[in-house]
């Protein structure tokens, strides 16, 4: 994918999925690399079971806007998080998504990531780094190396291994 | 010394705990607070931090003496800090006058979010911008930041306490919902590489007995430590250059009031921050703070690709006011605009800047969501 001066990337899904987590590890690995990068969420009181939405604004030049508005890459992991957001992604953007979980109306690329999480790790929790994974190696927004050093110093203690190879385990994928 | 977070490199973080952080950087070592969204992240930051640098972190039952805490810290010598939002704004009124009275160096956040009362907890809001300046009762001044960014929030903070030691007087952050949560890099500067601003200490025992009187001619008393030596009587009632209170006494009062609100006057240019875009040909000025002073250079930027001249200032203290200042905008410009998140209260300051000598107008926004560029855009042409 051609860099564009400003990537406007939205993560969705619900509660629980790790979303905003995962919009952060993105955010700090573009920050890792001297970009300007800019992260906002927003999501429902519920911790799990509602939407959850985390935004990501990556530039070379200063970054003024705050959320996204016209979403370059839409990455949904649950149905209810591809609804309430589809209509900010661009005509020509790219909609990444859970297979097994949403079923969009639109061109679309992605797999079955929770399935891979559990498969792979054990644990479906990991859902979220492995479709940043995808996400990484389908876009080259931000190097795999600077995402697993971010992932290193955000995730919970003792958990690193299994974020960092699920994350892998995405990044595989995406490469196919 | 070392610091529990990292220093002298770009982290990605909260405006919440960028601010904590420059504070610590500062050299706070004594916070206060009481928890409310949207800036109990300072609180937090603050809580696991100041242990580790010999500091004291303390909720207190309420923001009404969490105020009073940090002016006693002061007074103790700390360089102190509470945060809170409008709610807990609302309540430290009281002792932020207090603070104004006594010459206090403290530094308080507000972090805006929609009101009054309760209001919209999660939401950002520009609407404590009157309450920051006047929110306390009698004639007085203070100094009130602005920032708009992230790296701009931990900025502003170190600059807070700096003016607060400077001058002796409580300083406040204006911060809002939205950069208290956003994420953003934010470079860390090496400690050895911020320059720090100490208070002025009476040199001797005779300079003692004025912690209130303009011994220096530059209107700032020196401000003596309790326990370190001596007597020293603080008060809220009008009191005398020996701090003896002077209730009844017209002259002393004024003395007191007039040296209190010319320290900061008599030094506006020191202290008034503020950055142009596009401003020197411009015959359109917007004006902004804050969060919202990104969507105005979006807005700028846009409209002078369709070739109109538009220009931005952007205030960084929005208090003392430059109202000279506005005037000579307003002598340049055909019309100046004013996009805030409440239903105007800068605004009123501009036009009293302006002078009659360009038309003024609000773009007001309320209900949590900040101005799009376009919001802007669009009232700026219907008016071409």
């Amino acid at each position: 994918m051609v860099w564009v001066m400003i990537m406007q990337i939205r993560l969705a899904g619900i509660g629980g999925q790790g979303v905003i987590l995962a919009g952060v590890i993105l955010g700090e690995a573009a920050a890792i690399e001297g970009l300007n990068v800019l992260q906002t969420q927003d999501y429902g009181s519920a911790s799990r079971g509602g939407h959850s939405i985390a935004d990501i604004i990556i530039s070379k030049e200063p970054i003024y806007d705050l959320i996204v508005t016209k979403a370059d890459v839409l990455v949904a992991l649950a149905q209810l998080g591809y609804d309430s957001t589809k209509e900010e992604l661009k005509g020509e953007g790219i909609l990444i998504i859970d297979t097994d979980l949403v079923k969009p109306d639109r061109e679309y690329i992605g797999a079955p990531f929770t399935r891979l999480a559990e498969e792979n790790t054990g644990l479906a929790l990991t859902v979220n780094m492995v479709a940043l994974g995808y996400l990484v190696a389908k876009t080259g927004v931000v190097k795999k190396e600077s995402v697993e050093e971010a992932i290193r110093r955000r995730v919970p203690k003792g958990t690193e291994e299994v974020n960092v190879k699920a994350f892998r385990v995405g990044y595989e994928e995406g490469l196919k | 010394m070392k610091y529990p977070f990292p220093v002298g490199r770009s982290d990605f973080i909260q405006g919440d705990e960028a601010i904590a952080r420059a504070a610590i950087l500062a050299g706070c070592r004594f916070y206060a607070g009481y928890p409310i969204t949207p800036a109990s992240e300072i609180f937090e930051a603050m809580a696991l931090y100041m242990p580790l640098v010999d500091g004291v972190s303390i909720q207190m039952e309420d923001e009404l003496a969490s105020m009073a805490a940090i002016i006693g810290a002061s007074w103790a010598g700390a360089k102190a800090m509470t945060a809170t939002s409008g709610p807990g704004f609302s309540l430290m009124q009281e002792n932020l006058g207090y603070a104004i009275m006594t010459e206090t160096p403290v530094v308080v956040v507000d972090v805006q979010r929609g009101g009054p009362s309760t209001g919209q907890p999660t939401l950002g809001a520009q609407g404590d911008v009157m309450q920051s300046i006047w929110g306390t009762h009698g004639d007085h001044s203070l100094i009130v930041l602005t920032p708009a960014t992230v790296q701009e929030a931990f900025d502003m903070t170190i600059r807070a306490f700096n003016l607060a030691e400077k001058y002796r007087t409580p300083v406040v952050l204006l911060t809002d919902a939205e950069i208290a949560h956003m994420r953003e890099r934010v470079y860390t500067p090496n400690p050895e590489d911020i320059e720090l601003v100490y208070r002025k200490l009476p040199a001797n025992k005779e300079e003692a007995q004025y912690p209130f009187g303009n011994i220096h001619g530059d209107m700032i008393p020196p401000m003596p430590i309790f326990g370190k030596g001596y007597r020293t009587y603080v008060t809220g009632l009008t009191h005398d250059e020996k701090g003896r209170p002077k209730t009844v006494d017209a002259e002393v009062h004024e003395r007191l009031i007039r040296r209190i609100i010319d320290k900061l006057e008599k030094n506006k240019e020191d202290i008034i921050a503020y950055e142009t875009f596009d401003l020197d040909d411009a015959e359109i000025a917007i004006i902004s703070y804050g969060i919202v002073a990104r969507s105005a250079i979006r807005a700028v930027k846009r409209l002078r690709e369709e070739g109109i001249k538009a220009g931005l200032l952007k205030l960084n203290t929005i208090w003392p006011f430059d109202f000279e200042m506005i005037e000579g905008i307003a002598e340049q410009v055909n019309r100046i605009y004013v996009p805030e998140m409440n239903l105007g209260q800068v605004y009123h300051l501009v036009k009293e800047g302006a002078n009659g000598k360009a038309e003024v107008e609000l773009i007001p926004k309320i209900g949590g969501e900040i101005h799009t560029p376009m919001d802007i855009i669009e009232r700026v042409k219907r008016g071409v």
